[in-house]
């Protein structure tokens, strides 16, 4: 099984031609090798272990040069390639295929002259169809190969698909054969199938034909060959006698051939000899198949054996007689029994039953970590620690295990929640595809869910119990049922104990359970594939535990590593466990991290074993005062010798009594002590790349950490300590510890956040990395929260990168976007190709008279919009009268920008643009040129001078955006993304006096403030429900004045009500903070604030993370560019903090979108460059 | 909090100083002690199954006791005991090829586990 099967192809694209692009840079190329390759010649047969995965057929290498060697190539051939067809008629072009075989053929397809006759042929293709997976069988025949080189050659892996697959491909059609068989009878037979096979596990298109003369294994034949045994007679009939010539030359070399290459695969090989049926040989068709023996031997190059085969010809023909089971001979092998069965007998609910001990087991869910308050922290260890020493007096075994992220499921999720998507435009990846791109970016990063359970053995089984079970179980019953009432009883207390605030463990159900044995056996393999999207994993109870036959283990004498080879997908994976050595005082809340969380900083997934003793106040004391005891008594030795004892048995001895009064004065929490022993395994594709990545872990412990990880021998042993149930390897390694360092390992602690139905973002990057989805309209579909999203960050920490990025995914999924940048780089989203059709860039400066009129930037609400009824009027009408408040408020504030500021702070400005504002109807027809009149007709000069300047600033081209009606269907609702840029408008410093600035700039502000109005005015058009977003860039150019607080506060209210997600991006935290909206506030995204401590602090603020607590330097962390490399940081990093209140480090990765990041690249060369990104990430933080 | 393991206690060297009154020029822990005291016997049966005779002063065997528990204690610290590097010794040597020779080690099989979706 390999990679977890990607749905959605849909309608068959696949995938943009993405391939590598679509995946992050952060990886090197190889890192693709994670997902094993399918290697078809150890792809498994269709059905095996129950699940319906079909692995379709594919055409082997030689498959290509056959049809030049073939006189007349048979009609059917090449599409005939259903392994099916086997338990169909279909079975006849065989045999003519293989009559045809000319000289040529011959090389391709070793098959030595064994199998001359027409009949043999047939059977010895059925056998491939059953080759099960699990079949230990092949083991069983070695000696018999050496004489049938074919059937060592043949496939490299037992029964594997291909080898169904193949066999009708070889066979033309019926009629073709009988012309051939006259023409080259010798050949025909003797080169029945298989290709030529060098190494041995390249793909062998069928299971190796096992000459006639072997013995069957009878036991595992299915009914289905049985019924395939009347179509080999058939055959065989209908190919007659023609079929046993003597082999040409060239068949006889290439027989050789064969039989050079067996010897090596021999061992392994030899499927198809188990599978090779007896009752397959037609009893009809007998002649022929006695006819071919002689023939063959004479061909085998191996002469050896022929002398053997005479006498097992007769046997052969007699057996047909009778179909029946034949048991295989058992073959002695100077190996042990190759397959040792678990210490698990039975797994029932969720304990598990060995011989000896019973275990309960526990699923702990995952613990946020990062940017949690110490005190909070601190009090969740203290909670896991008390649980841990409830413990007392039982053996735990702590297993985490990943599971590959469910990419399907997600996309699924989204594509649910996707309405309408974006429709797709010819010639670009459309919906589907960018999908498809997301979810293989998803696996290509190799993001891993841990999942952790805890096995509590709490029971020895008695003698009696056992025997019961043993006893039992030979009529199928397993564990007596009085045992496991009793055992049920007992069980509640561990239910009482963990199910408490800290771990919260709950049982694990009989899935999780063969789950985790799977992935024990398999350790650091890939999971079985179409568990992955566990919601529609279709394994039956029972089935991960079968899939666990495959898995073969290898190791090297003293090895540092143990290889395992799953035969059923070929891959093959090193794992070296690593224990934990010596630990240094760590201080877990405040400097380091859990020291079983940690290693989730390594981007590979690894396992963790942990299996200890807790031992309450008692034990553990007396195990101590037994310790000090032997101090003691060493120093006296000392003493007695007159030698000076070494000061450390002093200082040993007075932290022992130390510790020894702490047990027996405090409570059992301080008293309790784990002593047991921590591995970590770690995985890789070849050993080199096992040892390289447990080196860097290994430094990364005793860099971060001080925790020396050792890397002992023995490790099948302690491989094998993984699997619940198994013995210890060793004795060596126990660490022994307060049960407060066992709580602060936390290996479920996690650090996710976002939701899991929105898009792909990036992946978070604290300790863990895990894939962030973020949907901006989450919070108000489901959270019924407000949709107000703020981005905080200095100048160049990826603010607009990342509202742009979020609008491209957004209008993709079909919202309507609007987009507001008062700099224009994010015009080039509009330049996308599949955004193209559906996008306008709408820029201001050369925009028409009245583009941006005041009165008609607020909308007057609609009765329809309000319930129906009294209270519904009311509402309405209170809301109209809210419009037109706002339209004064936001009139009079424009007119205040307009003016110079010297003017703008006499009072009577102020009254009199008030008056005037009060004389014009609030209507939305209204317009600025009322204003000017009603100011012109005052009778008060003050008024006039103010009309005067207003018509002054009219003057200027910009100006004039504010004055007249506003166009017609400017910002029609039809634009799925529209752009509204400022391009050459020069945005002045805030913090130069407004004296100073420039008309241009001066003219910038009003005119920034009536652009968010008109950005967000473009929302209130079409209908309440719908999913609008809005991207304000540059919002703290509303600070300061009355108008843009109400608008944010505005924006913030209406997100929920119409469905409209509101990103405002700001430099600064205070002028969100300043506004006092941050209760409105939802999603937070803080960028690197690294220049001044002070606004990292309000950053902190809005993000809700404790102050003080050090977390400032992670925002000036935030983005660091490596100084030793001139290349462009690559990535940007944020801190997230989602609507559910978690926070975590995020690093923004949207490479999965073709094209996007080289349109939203706002650096100046990389512009000029034609956007090429920085593709060399540093990705790993060790 | 400040957590720190207990294992320093359990690290403390004990050695064997030598009888009262008469120290001994090394001082080797207990375990070597104890280890070559189960050595020599061992020796001398090995010894005795070549020769069946037994020997009055086993020189050899002390010997040779003395270079194996030298050699075992090597390898031996206070997270690696003396028992577990013998096991090591002993488990890891067994049938030891590389993996090209496919000689493998049993596959672990949980297919004949039996499986009750509930306990009772």
């Amino acid at each position: 099984m390999n990679r977890p099967s990607t749905p959605g192809y849909p309608a068959g694209h696949r995938a943009a031609p993405a391939g590598n692009r679509a995946r992050s840079f952060d990886y090197q190329p190889t890192e693709e090798l994670d997902e094993p390759t399918l290697d078809p010649a150890l792809a498994t047969s269709p059905g095996q272990g129950g699940v319906g995965v079909f692995q379709a057929p594919r055409p082997t290498p030689q498959r290509a040069p056959r049809p030049s060697a073939e006189p007349a190539p048979p009609v059917a051939d090449a599409d005939i390639d259903s392994p099916f067809l086997d338990l169909f008629g279909a079975t006849r072009p065989r045999l003519p295929r293989a009559a045809i075989a000319g000289p040529g053929r011959v090389v391709e397809r070793e098959q030595p002259p064994a199998l001359a006759g027409p009949g043999r042929v047939v059977e010895r293709e059925q056998p491939p169809a059953l080759a099960g997976p699990g079949r230990v069988v092949d083991r069983e025949h070695p000696p018999v190969i050496p004489h049938q080189p074919t059937a060592a050659a043949a496939p490299a892996e037992p029964g594997g698909p291909p080898a169904t697959g193949r066999p009708v491909a070889d066979l033309p059609p019926p009629p073709v054969i009988e012309t051939f068989t006259v023409a080259e009878p010798a050949a025909a037979p003797a080169t029945p199938r298989v290709p030529h096979q060098v190494g041995d596990r390249l793909p062998s298109p069928r299971p190796p034909a096992a000459p006639p003369t072997l013995s069957p294994t009878g036991d595992d034949v299915g009914p289905e060959r049985r019924t395939d045994i009347p179509t080999a007679r058939d055959r065989s009939a209908a190919a007659g006698p023609p079929a046993h010539p003597t082999p040409g030359p060239g068949l006889r070399e290439a027989a050789s051939a064969t039989y050079r290459e067996a010897p090596a695969g021999s061992l392994r090989e030899t499927s198809a000899v188990p599978y090779r049926e007896v009752p397959a040989v037609p009893p009809a068709g007998a002649p022929p198949a006695e006819a071919v023996p002689p023939a063959t031997r004479e061909v085998t190059p191996p002469r050896q054996r022929s002398a053997g085969e005479p006498a097992r010809a007769p046997e052969r023909r007699d057996r047909p007689i009778k179909p029946r089971r034949i048991k295989p001979p058992k073959i002695k092998f100077g190996d042990r029994d190759p397959a040792a069965e678990l210490a698990i007998t039975e797994i029932a609910g969720h304990l598990t039953f060995t011989p000896n001990t019973v275990t309960a087991w526990y699923w702990l869910p995952e613990v946020r970590w990062a940017f949690r308050p110490d005190a909070e922290r601190e009090a969740l260890l203290s909670a896991i620690s008390e649980q841990y020493a409830g413990l007392a007096g039982f053996r735990l075994h702590l297993r985490r295990t990943t599971r590959p992220f469910p990419a399907d499921e997600w996309a699924r999720t989204i594509d649910t929640h996707t309405a309408s998507p974006l429709p797709d435009v010819a010639g670009t990846p459309g919906w589907a595809d960018h999908l498809v791109a997301a979810q293989r970016h998803l696996l290509s990063v190799n993001h891993a869910e841990g999942q952790t359970y805890l096995g509590v053995t709490f029971a020895r089984r008695s003698l009696g119990d056992s025997l019961t079970e043993r006893l039992l179980s030979a009529f199928g019953r397993g564990v007596a049922e009085g045992e496991r009432r009793r055992l049920g009883r007992t069980v509640e207390q561990f239910d009482e104990v963990l199910g408490a605030f800290g771990m919260r463990g709950r049982r694990v159900t009989t899935q999780e359970l063969e789950w985790l044995l799977y992935r024990s056996v398999a350790l650091c393999m890939a999971p079985p594939g179409a568990l992955s999207p566990i919601t529609d994993g279709r394994w039956e109870r029972g089935d991960l535990l079968a899939l666990t036959e495959q898995v073969e283990r290898y190791r090297t004498p003293y090895g540092s590593t143990v290889k395992l080879v799953n035969r059923m997908t070929g891959e093959e994976r090193h794992v070296a466990v690593l224990a934990v050595g010596r630990m240094e005082p760590l201080e877990i809340p405040e400097r380091h991290e859990p020291w079983l969380h940690f290693h989730e900083r390594l981007p590979w997934p690894m396992e963790i074993s942990t299996r200890v003793d807790i031992l309450g106040s008692a034990d553990s004391f007396r195990n101590l005062e037994h310790r000090l005891r032997m101090i003691r008594s060493q120093q006296l030795d000392y003493a007695e010798h007159g030698i000076d004892a070494p000061p450390e048995l002093e200082r040993l001895a007075k932290r022992a009594l130390v510790i020894g009064d702490e047990m027996t004065t405090g409570l059992p929490v301080d008293s309790a002590r784990a002593h047991g022993w921590h591995r970590i395994a770690v995985g890789g594709r070849t050993r080199e790349e096992c040892l390289e990545r447990a080196r860097r872990l290994i430094q990364l412990y005793s860099r971060e950490l001080r925790v020396s990880l050792q890397h002992p021998k023995n490790q099948d042993w302690l491989a094998r300590e993984f699997i619940p149930g198994e013995p210890i390897a060793n004795t060596g390694y126990v660490r022994r510890m307060p049960v407060n360092l066992l709580a602060a390992a936390l290996p479920q602690a996690a650090s996710t956040v976002g939701d899991r139905r929105g898009d792909l973002i990036g992946r978070t990057a604290g300790t863990c990395r895990r894939p962030v989805f973020l949907d901006l309209h989450f919070p108000m579909e489901v959270r019924e929260r407000s949709g107000l999203a703020v981005f905080v960050a200095e100048p160049g920490g990826g603010k607009s990168t990342l509202l742009g990025a979020l609008g491209y995914l957004a209008a993709r999924r079909g919202v309507q976007v609007t987009l507001l940048d008062p700099s224009g780089p994010l015009a080039r989203l509009c330049a996308m190709p599949e955004l193209r059709p559906y996008a306008r860039v709408l820029n201001l400066t050369g925009s028409e008279h009245g583009t941006l009129a005041p009165y008609s930037l607020i909308p007057t609400p609609l009765r329809s919009e309000f319930a129906a009824g009294a209270g519904g009027d009311r509402e309405y009408e209170i809301a109209v009268s809210n419009a037109r408040a706002e339209r004064r408020m936001l009139v009079q504030d424009i007119c205040m920008m307009l003016v110079p500021p010297q003017v703008a702070r006499e009072a009577s400005t102020a009254t009199l643009f008030r008056h005037a504002a009060r004389q014009v109807p609030a209507e939305e027809t209204s317009t600025l040129d009322d204003v000017v009149s009603c100011l012109g007709q005052l009778d008060d000069d003050a008024g006039r001078e103010l009309a005067n300047l207003l018509l002054d600033t009219a003057e200027m081209p910009l100006a004039m955006l504010f004055f007249g009606r506003p166009p017609e269907g400017l910002l029609g609702p039809d634009a799925a993304l529209t752009v509204i840029t400022m391009a050459g408008l020069r945005l002045p410093d805030l913090k130069i006096e407004r004296e100073y600035w420039s008309a241009e700039e001066a003219l910038a502000l009003p005119m920034l403030h009536t652009a968010h109005r008109l950005a967000v005015r473009r929302c209130y058009g079409g209908s309440m429900s719908s999913r609008k977003l809005v991207g304000l860039d540059e919002a703290h150019f509303m600070e300061g004045w009355r108008s843009g607080r109400s608008f944010l506060v505005r924006l913030a209210r209406d997100s929920r009500k119409w469905n409209l997600a509101a990103l405002v991006a700001s430099q600064n935290p205070r002028d969100i903070l300043g506004l006092d909206v941050q209760n409105l506030v939802s999603t937070v995204f803080v960028g690197r604030i690294a220049e001044d401590a002070e606004i990292a602090t309000e950053a902190l603020r809005l993000l809700r993370v404790p102050v003080n607590d050090g977390y400032e330097a992670t925002l000036a962390s935030l983005s660091t560019a490596d100084a030793t490399s001139a290349a462009r940081l690559g990535f940007r990093e944020f801190v997230m903090r989602d609507v559910d209140g978690r926070v975590q480090k995020v690093r923004v990765d949207v490479s999965y979108v073709e094209g996007l990041l080289d349109h939203l690249d706002t650096t100046p060369t990389a512009v000029a460059a034609g956007g090429n990104l920085p593709t060399v990430l540093s990705d790993l933080e060790a | 909090m400040r957590l720190r393991t207990d294992d320093d206690i359990y690290r403390a060297r004990l050695v064997y100083l030598g009888p009262p009154g008469y120290t001994l020029p090394v001082h080797l822990p207990y375990a070597q002690y104890g280890l070559f005291m189960l050595l020599v016997p061992l020796y001398m049966f090995i010894h005795w199954l070549f020769t069946f005779t037994v020997e009055l002063f086993p020189a050899w065997e002390i010997a040779l006791a003395i270079v194996t528990t030298s050699f075992i204690f090597r390898y031996v610290d206070p997270d690696r005991p003396a028992r577990m590097v013998i096991r090591t010794a002993l488990t890891d040597w067994r049938r030891t090829r590389e993996p090209a020779a496919e000689q493998r080690d049993p596959r672990l099989v949980a297919s004949r586990i039996r499986i009750r979706e509930e306990l009772a």
